[in-house]
This record gives structure tokens, sequence and C-alpha cells, in this order.
């Protein structure tokens, strides 16, 4: 490997170890020394009802109450539709939606308010079935060939429909935001966030000030996942609105409780496949992929463009047509979640493709291989694998860590006793960096050297480091390419009034896309560099020659630049009595390109496939017809252990893109999406194979096991 | 902030307990997660007259504020309850949960209380100038209640020492390998004398607020051989079948059903 990809120390790693870092909770005083008023929400408990009137209990003096009337610009938070209120409108549209805030010195005294506050409420009757839900946010259709032609001629079609269930981030720092009014008449608001920009356009709207009004910092943040991508610009504006009008800094941030059951979590997805055969081998695919949206449209517009992108999954299918949509339903709005839709749909497909493998009685990691898509070839929609899939070396690599091949021949056979073995397979990838042309038309990145007279030199760009690493991996690049020592290399957390939009922290694009803007700023600081002078560099990001551009009227062209390549098995052992799985392995070959520092990108890959696994087995949560979800303390909702899975193995397997910081590619997402379909595959084969237990759902846990067991029986 | 005494003898506690409304507290693991507001504590975490396991002949007798991880350490402390023990929470709770506190917190889903209803152990409960000692089945009432009185203190847990040594079937499920509560679980200890059970215990957390032990099926095993009972394996499962209860829960009671059934005929099997 390169002598980049050496794993160093951190930069943030003694802060938090030895407990210096601020996180938003741990400010005592604001950092001008004012005192901070405790904001709580005020929240609707129907999922849909006509707010007639709010009753407030005597407000004692001190405490005031915030809605959507005390709004200086206007109530609509800039998302991407830009549809979630900062505060209710008439209606409410789920249980937990924020009415209002009751804002005051002493927290306690703000519960017992929040709790006497009388709402008067005309219900009116919710949507809470997906399966009923008929008003689409995101409609989406696309597909190439000649779909209808190839089933005419198909020797067998298979229709299946598959779910997989919510999924919450569990990141360790719950969500917080606080505002503080400042003497020039601006208003600053900090927080736990990945993408201070997001924040910035949210607030700049709500405020009515336009952009100069306001700056966004971020706190030190304790994990996002994506659940603090969209989240924070919602409350960052309800303590703004309400700092305005105390005229002070006002800080909201949540229990454990609040955040499982009123922010946003991975969409819940209902999708129908049909799929031709001829002469063996799949020539059609005919999907329709609904994700359901929640009350609001937030994100669900981009997830639900990557989830169809991903829909064929990395087959060679001539003919392909692809319907999605975002439904409505009267609940908690779903948001981003590492992975952003395609773990959705890779379940999907990759259990069609070992169900028609099985009825087709071929071995399921032969007849996947077969339609391998390769370099050259089309992609979804119509764009191009410019670079190598190297998916057969990775499944071989997979192979050497987990014998698979032996394994899921021996555990085919037919098996009696209680205790069952299966190992399964998923094949994979994730578009690198933002779907189609955002980043040429949308984002625009800027990033900035800034080399100070004693030959320091500090990174300026509006990425968070969420746990990722760019605090580490941004100043390792710079340095690198100046030939400094890393010590001379800092970047510190941004602030909207001093680092330029470099973009949001998602998509995995951070380190692929400003990373390599921060190289090309280094050479070019390199090149004029004039010792104990105060100079600074700029970059703007170029999309590469290569892309076919994309037009998302059609879904017509690259979706990505590239793409990261995942290959995963996972060998279960089913104990029959109890429906318990135990992982015996869970073995991986992650392409992410250049591992720019190796440990980081480690520590990323276990960990996400560990919270994929957590998503394909243990992780449930759902609503009920009330919409009211029950699963919302980490008692009811499991995630799991590093005792579940004490068998995790991962290998990297560097395919290097020549656009990335020496050959880097998305990493973040990649280690999640397939974890699904592979441990349900297992689970699937441990039962006896799709002819005698097809299963069609994720997350499958134990209940679920036994309840298909049960079949057996009646 | 908590408030507290920290008494340093048994007899300062009882004292206290006697004239205060307090919480007994010995391990804190479940009473610092509730934080009830305006709490007074008794501290029995530093009393070492809780705090021993000892063996009087009868009994093996467990203070209330001997830790889990003690417990794991000492050689009087029958298997059947290390591996309930065992699989109590994670290490660092288990380095501060304690036996007391665990039938104390009167959940239906506590690991050692299930074992001690199965061993038929009892619970010796002090308050000044009074010692009251009675089955923990019965101490323990239902789920958030037990017969503990406002002036007493949990002292100590005795397990019957005939039960100690006999063979035994322990099997929990929880939601995950560590750090879970116990969705089903089937503890038993029984007796094989002259070829015949000479006693039999089956107790199961199943949900529904107690811990579920039927002693008039237990006394059909009791003068059979364990191929007697194999043979009429159906007929047992039968009766429990019938008796079980399954509250609504969470966990769905189908699935809480078949897998307490499945354990209760995997116990049969083991016999």
């Amino acid at each position: 490997m390169r002598e980049i990809c050496r794993s160093i120390k951190k930069k943030d790693h003694d802060p938090k170890i030895e407990g210096r870092s601020r996180y938003l909770a741990d400010y005592n005083l604001t950092d001008s020394g004012r005192e901070i008023l405790c904001g709580k929400l005020l929240r609707s408990q129907y999922a849909r009802a006509r707010v007639k009137g709010v009753e407030l209990p005597d407000m004692p003096d001190g405490y005031i109450y915030v809605d959507a009337s005390d709004i200086p610009g206007d109530n609509n938070v800039n998302i991407v539709l830009d549809d979630t209120p900062v505060f209710a409108r008439e209606t409410v549209e789920y249980i937990g939606e924020p009415i209002g805030m009751i804002v005051g010195p002493d927290e306690k005294e703000v519960s017992r308010l929040i709790s006497e506050t009388k709402v008067d409420y005309e219900a009116l009757e919710p949507m809470t079935d997906l399966r009923k839900a008929d008003k689409a946010f995101f409609n989406y259709e696309f597909g190439h060939g000649d779909v209808e032609k190839a089933f005419a001629e198909a020797d067998r079609v298979f229709e299946e429909e598959f779910t997989t269930g919510y999924q919450e981030q569990a990141y360790l720092e719950v969500q917080g935001m606080m505002a503080e009014p400042e003497d020039d008449g601006k208003m600053y608001v900090h927080g736990s966030l990945q993408c201070p920009y997001y924040v910035h356009g949210a607030l700049a709207r709500a405020m009515g000030t336009g952009p100069d009004g306001v700056h966004i910092y971020q706190d030190v943040t304790g994990g996002g996942f994506g659940g603090k991508e969209d989240y924070p610009s919602i409350l960052g504006c309800q303590v703004a609105v309400a700092a305005k009008k105390a005229n002070a800094p006002v800080r909201c941030y949540f229990d454990r409780r609040e955040d499982m059951e009123f922010t946003p979590k991975r969409h819940p997805s209902l999708c129908r496949y049909k799929m031709a055969v001829k002469d063996g081998r799949v020539t059609a695919v005919d999907c329709d992929v609904i994700f359901d949206a929640g009350a609001y449209s937030t994100l669900s517009a981009v997830v639900l463009q990557r989830g169809i992108i991903a829909a064929p999954g990395i087959y060679d299918i001539p003919n392909v047509h692809v319907t999605g949509r975002a439904l409505k339903t009267n609940t908690v709005p779903c948001g981003a979640y590492r992975g952003f839709g395609a773990p959705q749909t890779f379940f999907a497909v990759e259990m069609m493709m070992s169900h028609i493998a099985q009825a087709l009685g071929e071995d399921i990691l032969e007849f996947k291989a077969k339609h391998y898509v390769k370099q050259g070839d089309k992609t979804s929609t119509n764009g191009l694998y410019h670079f190598p899939v190297p998916i057969p070396a990775m499944v071989d690599e997979v192979d050497e860590l987990s014998d698979l091949r032996r394994k899921h021949k021996e555990y085919s056979k037919p098996q009696s006793g209680r205790y069952r073995r299966g190992i399964g397979l998923s094949t994979y990838f994730h578009g690198a960096g933002f779907t189609g042309s955002g980043e040429r038309d949308i984002i625009k990145a800027v990033a900035k050297l800034h080399k100070y007279p004693d030959g320091t030199v500090e990174v300026l760009a509006s990425n968070s480091d969420i746990g990722q690493g760019v605090r580490t991996t941004f100043p390792k690049i710079v340095a690198h390419e100046l030939n400094i020592p890393l010590e001379k290399v800092y970047y510190d957390h941004p602030d909207t009034a001093r680092v330029p939009d470099s973009g949001p922290t998602v998509a995995s694009r951070s380190l692929m896309t400003v990373g390599e803007l921060l190289r090309r700023a280094a050479i070019k600081l390199r090149n004029i560099w004039v010792e104990g002078e105060e100079q600074e560099v700029e970059e703007h990001y170029k999309e590469p020659d290569f892309m076919i551009p994309f037009y998302l009227d059609r879904f017509e062209g690259d979706a990505y630049p590239t793409y990261a390549w995942g290959v995963n098995a996972i060998e279960v052992e089913v104990d029959t009595y109890t429906g318990v799985t135990n992982i015996l392995g869970a073995y991986a070959s992650f392409d992410v390109g250049t591992p720019v520092d190796y440990n980081i990108v480690m520590g990323q890959m276990e960990g996400g496939f560990l919270q994929g696994i957590g998503y394909a087995s243990i992780e449930k949560m759902d609503y009920d017809k009330n919409g009211k979800i029950w699963n919302r303390s980490f008692t009811d909702y499991l995630i799991p252990t590093a005792v579940d899975v004490p068998e995790l193995k991962v290998t990297l397997h560097v395919e290097e893109y020549p656009d990335g910081p020496y050959g880097a590619k998305g990493a973040g997402e990649l280690p999640l999406v397939g974890a699904a379909p592979a441990f349900v595959a297992a689970v699937e084969q441990a039962l006896g194979g799709a002819e005698k237990h097809p299963l069609h759902s994720a997350p499958f846990n134990a209940e679920d096991v036994i309840s298909e067991l049960n079949k057996e029986v009646k | 902030m908590v408030n507290g005494y920290s008494p340093k003898s048994l007899q300062q506690a009882l004292l206290i307990r006697s004239k205060e409304a307090v919480i007994p507290y010995a391990g804190g693991t479940d009473l610092m997660v509730q934080n009830k507001k305006g709490a007074v504590y008794l501290f029995l975490n530093k009393i070492d007259e809780l705090r021993q396991i000892t063996d009087d002949g009868e009994y093996i007798r467990i203070g209330a504020a001997v830790t889990f991880t003690e417990g794991l350490k000492s050689d009087l402390i029958p298997q059947i309850m290390k591996e309930a023990v065992s699989r109590i929470a994670a290490p660092a709770i288990r380095n501060a949960g304690t036996f007391g506190g665990n039938l104390g917190n009167a959940s239906d889903k506590a690991d050692s209380v299930l074992i001690e209803v199965a061993m038929g152990a009892k619970v010796r409960l002090l308050s000044v100038g009074r010692e009251r000692i009675m089955p923990v089945e019965e101490f323990f009432i239902k789920r958030g209640n037990t017969a503990l009185a406002d002036d007493e203190i949990i002292a100590e847990i005795l397990l019957p020492k005939d039960k100690c040594s006999a063979p035994f079937y322990y099997k929990k499920v929880g939601g995950r390998n560590a750090l879970a509560i116990s969705r089903v679980a089937l503890a038993g200890v029984y007796e094989i004398k002259d070829g015949v059970i000479a006693s039999f215990s089956a107790a199961a957390i199943a949900g529904g607020g107690v811990f579920q032990r039927y002693p008039e099926i237990e006394a059909g095993f009791i003068g059979k051989t364990a191929d007697e009972i194999k043979a009429n394996k159906s007929e047992y499962l039968k009766a429990y079948s019938e008796k079980l209860t399954f509250a609504r829960g969470r966990v769905s009671a189908e699935y809480r059903k078949t897998v307490i059934m499945n354990l209760i005929g995997d116990y049969i099997d083991t016999l």
C-alpha cells in the first residue's frame, strides 16, 4: 500500500480520550459568558389533527412560548422541497411534530410547563399503512431495452415482494442545537451536525436574514450516520426562532427516547420485483420500489433516487424498467442513514437473484457470477462502468476468509437437527459521492488552504468530523503534498463565517471529493510557497472529463463517477428451538480505493458492517395503526454488541480511482449496504432453502424464525 | 445529586430503615437508571455482614450485597446460578449488581431470581429485633411487588444445599448475546435416586409479571424413570401447555409460547 495509507493517531484522539472535547450539552455558559436558556418542544399527541388552540399554564417570569407566529422569515425548512415547517402549521402530521417550544432558565420548570400545556385538537384520520398510502411525494420511472418483449419471450417469470424496516442511527450523542443572538444582530447557531451549510441555508430562509445574517458552527459531534444530515436544519431553525424572541441563547437537546421516536430513521421499504429468465439468464427486470417517507418529504427524493438506481443490482440485465415512489404516511419523516436507499433495494435484488437461482436448480454463487457487470458495461441509467469491476476477485478473497464455496455446498444438503447452518453471499456497489450531477450543479464545492507566516497551514472546508476522521485525513493529505510535518497542518471544526462551502458531510463524498480539492490546493500552495508570508489558495470542484452527463428527468447518464464495491459472506447457526441465530462469522472484502488511513478505514468497514448486521437481524422498529413508535429505547430496540459477532473479518481490495486523492473512493456507507441480504440468505439456507422457506423481509429476528418454523407445523 | 445514608453496620442500617423512608440500595444498577426524584437511599453495599457467601451445612447463604462477579468467583455458588449470572448484562454491571438487588428490584425477568425459584430458595429478611425467612417464590408477589415490609431489608438468600449439586437445566433466550433481558428462560433442578426421579422443578420466565412454576405438574415426574418420562413426553408437554400463561408483551406471545415449550421438551430430553 501507499505511504499515505499508514495509520496515524487521530487529531481528535487525545481530547476525546481525556474527556476534554466539548459537546453541545457540555456548555455551562456560552463562549461570550451568557446564560443559556433551555428549550423543550411541545409535540403533537396525534398522528394527524387540526390544532385548534394551545392553552398555556401560567408562565413564570423569564419563561416564554414560541410557535410558528414568531418566525421572522417563512415557516419552511430548506431541505429539498422545503415542505417541512419549522413549527406546525394548522395541522399536525405525525405524533411528535413540534407545535411550539417553551423556553426558560430551568430545565425542570420548562418540562413542567410543557406537561401542563393543553392543546386542543380536532383529530383527523391518519394514514399509517404503507400499502394503502396513495400520496406520492416523488414518483420516478426509468429503464432501457424492451421489457415487455423480454417477458413475452421468457422461459420463466418470477415475481416477489420484499420489505425492510426502520433503522435508527443510534449515534452515541443525541441530537442537539443551540442559537445565540450576537451583538451585531446576527444569529449564531451551533450544535451536533453534519452539514453546516445546509443549516446555514435553512436558517437564512426561516430567519429572513439572507445568508449574511446567520453563521453556523459544528460542535464536537458524537456520530451522525446520516441522522444529522437534515434534522439539525429543523432543530436549528426552532432554537433560532426561540433565541430571537427571547433575545438570549437557547439550547435544545433531546433525551434518548425523544431522539429515537421523533428524529429521522432509515425508510421502511416495499419492493415488488419481476424478473424474466431465458436460457438460464435473467433477461429483464421490472421493479416497483416504495419508500415510506413519513409526514414530510425532507430527503426522500434523494434517498429514493439512490435506491432505484441500485435496484437492478450489479447484474448485467439487458432490459430494465424501474418505478419508484416515496409515499406519505402520518409518521415521523424518514431521512438519511448510511447507505441512503441502497440497502433496501440491494436487499430485494440480492434475495431475488438467489431465489431465482434456487428455483432453476443452479448454484447461487455461480448464477450470480454469470450475471456480474464488468468494466465498459452500461449502468442501470445508461451510464458506464468506467473502471474495473473487481467483484470476482473479491468473491475469491471472501472465499479464502470464510471457505464460502465449500460451506455453501455443505449447508445446502438437508439438515434436520436442532441447530442448522447456512451461509449467505451478497455482492453490491455503492455509488461514490452525490447522485447525478448534484456535485457539479448544486454543491459546486470550494476548499481553501490558509498558510500563516509561521508556516502552519489551516484547512478551510465545511466538512464535519463525525468520527470518520476528516480532521485527521484532510491535514494528512495536505501535509503529504506540502512535505511538512502533520503537526503543521490543522483542520478545526467549521464555522460558516470562516470557511467556504465545500459541501455537506454526506454520500461518502468528503474524502474523495473534498480531499481531492485539498490535494490539488496543496500542490498549488507548494508551487507558490514563500517562507514567512501569509498565503491562501483555493480550489473549485470540476466534474471529471470522462463523465456522461446525468439527466435526472429521465435518469440517463452516469449517476456516479465511480463505485465502491462490496462482497459479504455471513455464516449462521439457527437454533430451531429458540429461533436465535448465532452468527458464526461475518466476512467481507471492501473496495473503497486507497485507504488514506488504514486504521480509520478499517474502523469504518468493521463498524459499518456490524451496523448492517444489526439492520439485518435484531434492529426492529415499527409504528402501530395510530402512528406511534413503541421501540424507542435501547431496551426495546436492540443493536448488536461485540459479542454478537465475535468473528468479523474484513479485507480491503484496492482498485484505485484516478480522480480521488491517491486513488481513494467513497468509503463510509459501503460496509452497511450488503449485510442484510447476506444474513437473511444465510438464515434461509439454514431453514432449508427458498423452496421450503423463502424469506422476503429484513430484519429477520428470532421471532421471525419461530413464526417461519411454525408454518411447518401448521 | 444522590442523597442517602451510608451505615457502617447492619444494626445501624436496620435502625435507619426503621425510622426513615429510605430505598435500600445494594448495587444501584437499576436504581441509578430510575433516578427517582427526591429519593433517599440506604447504601448497603459497604456492610460486611451483607457481603459474605457462607455454607451453614443446610444452605449456601448469599449476602444481599454480594455482587454477581463475586458470586461467579465463589466455589460455594452452584453451577446453575453461575450460568444464569454469567449472562446478566455485561461485566461492568455484574461488577456492581447484586443478588439482593436483583430480588428486591422485583423484576419478573431477573435471572438470578429464576434460579432461586427453581431451587426452592429462601430469603432472609431483617428488621430491628425481627427476622423472617420465607420462600423466594412467596416473597416475589409479582412484577414491582414483593413481600418486603417498610422496615425490612433483604439480608441473605438461602440456597438449599441438596439442590446445589443436583443435575440441572438452564437456558436463557435474550434479544442478543450481551446486555439482554430474558425474553424466555427455563431453569430446573432434579435428583435421581434408585433410578427414578426423586425431585423435579421447572421454573420459567415467559412474561406476565411472574415466574411460573407448577408443583402439581412437577409431582407427576416423581417416582418415574427418565425413560418413562420421555415415553410420555407429549403428556407432560400438554400439561405445561395448558398451565403456562402468556400475557401480551413486546415480544409476541406466540414466540414465547413456542420457545418455552421447545425448552421444556429439551429439558425432558436431557433427563
